[in-house]
């Protein structure tokens, strides 16, 4: 416990720390923290985080809570999962997350379902005008 | 965890009467491998005899649970080798002492995790030449729970474990209970009204009303679900003013207070626009949603 401890903190110069008996899932609060740090820039692209065994001994909580909160940032694309070398921050979270890089295209694509509806397309069609335009740019 | 993650405690339609007081009814409730369950309930909401069923000390009067696909009542003896349980009232051996008490216990079982015990006991500061009999209740109780684990059980089922611990030893507890259980191989089901330490370790909670479940899933998922709902209408609301799923709704003049179970975003703009109203959504704790789910 107190190796973890030690081995855990003194590699960062922070301190994650959660408020249980808050109305906000736990898992959320963890999301919360990693994000801040990384637009904070305390944590860097390649910058690895403590493992999620560590992080629930040192938080004293759940090991599930954890991996939660680290594989819903993975499917952000702020963090990537490494084989054997723990979870690390990704090389493109400095350019915002997948979710909020999504975001741009929102109202686009808004714009070409609306235009589609017009059309009198429906859904399948809709997307296989996009699929041939993904296929054209490819060449 | 994931989907195809092996059901180890299922109880279908499970009721179980004492004469003619029903205590439990149509409980059904599936445990995944790997959940650490809370069961909260207030007192005599049917807790302990849940449990009991589940292990086969009591018979259902209707309905089954099984554990490990097994029916609980005729459990095998290699099931039973797999589970530790602690009740809520502890009876040990006053005559013997920590160690021998251990060593009795340990000869039960082919596996034994003495390594494990010692730990235990030097972390909960017992020793193992002290007497049983004289052990506070605390202490009783803190030795239960090293009985129950010696064995190193997938299955942990325990009544109010931390019920007489005091504040730091119940800390302990639960931090030995997270370290054994953080493999996900451990399954942990415990009865439970102080919700502080649910929060920390409980990976689902089961909410048990009047013998029946109430609410059963995981406690993060409650946690983003259960909301409470502060309304400030431009005009008076009308007695009959309702939202679906509200567990509470209480209404002051222009002003209301809503609890509802399920939210969705959609819900509070609808209500915005339909009533003129200013909303705020208020996250909840699990002793605010429990209180929440015991107001109706």
């Amino acid at each position: 416990m107190h190796y973890y401890r030690n081995a855990l903190m003194h590699n960062l110069n922070f301190q994650f720390e959660v408020q249980p008996s808050s109305g906000v899932p736990i898992y959320r609060q963890v999301m919360d923290q990693v994000r801040a740090l990384i637009a904070g820039g305390k944590l860097k692209p390649g910058d690895v985080l403590p493992s999620i065994r560590q992080m629930a001994l040192e938080l004293q909580v759940n090991m599930m809570t954890v991996s939660k909160a680290y594989a819903k940032l993975e499917a952000e694309g702020l963090l990537e999962h490494l084989r054997g070398s723990g979870t690390r921050v990704a090389e493109q979270a400095g350019l915002g997350t997948l979710e909020t890089r999504q975001q741009e295209l929102r109202p686009l694509a808004e714009a070409l379902v609306k235009h589609g509806a017009l059309c009198n397309l429906t859904d399948e069609q809709i997307l296989t005008v996009v699929k041939s335009v993904l296929k054209e740019q490819q060449r | 965890m994931n989907a195809t993650s092996q059901t180890i405690i299922q109880t279908q339609h499970l009721a179980k009467e004492f004469g003619t007081k029903r205590v439990l009814q149509d409980v059904n409730l599936a445990i995944p491998q790997g959940a650490i369950v809370g069961l909260l309930g207030t007192n005599g909401s049917g807790k302990s005899t849940l449990l009991k069923c589940i292990l086969g000390l009591l018979r259902c009067s209707q309905g089954s649970a099984r554990v490990y696909g097994e029916n609980a009542w005729d459990l095998s003896a290699e099931s039973k080798a797999r589970l530790g349980y602690v009740p809520q009232d502890i009876r040990l051996y006053p005559w013997m002492l920590v160690r021998q008490i251990i060593a009795y216990t340990a000869a039960f079982y082919p596996r034994w995790d003495f390594k494990l015990t010692d730990r235990l006991l030097e972390e909960w500061h017992l020793s193992p030449t002290d007497l049983v009999g004289p052990l506070s209740q605390g202490q009783a109780q803190k030795l239960a729970l090293i009985l129950a684990l010696g064995h190193r059980p997938e299955l942990l089922i325990f009544d109010e474990p931390v019920a007489s611990l005091d504040p730091v030893a119940r800390r302990e507890f639960l931090k030995s209970l997270l370290e054994i259980t953080q493999d996900e191989r451990h399954t942990v089901l415990f009865s439970t009204h102080i919700t502080s330490d649910l929060e920390r370790v409980a990976s689902h909670v089961a909410v048990l009303r009047h013998g029946q479940i109430e609410f059963f899933d995981e406690l993060d998922v409650m946690k983003d679900k259960v909301k409470r709902l502060r309304i400030s209408a431009a005009e008076d609301l009308p007695p009959q003013f309702a939202i679906p799923g509200a567990l509470r709704t209480e209404i002051d003049g222009r002003r209301a207070l809503v609890a509802v179970c399920d939210l969705h975003p959609h819900m509070v703009e609808e209500l915005k626009s339909k009533w003129h109203a200013d909303i705020s959504v208020e996250d909840l704790n699990l002793e605010d949603i429990f209180l929440e789910l015991h107001h109706a």
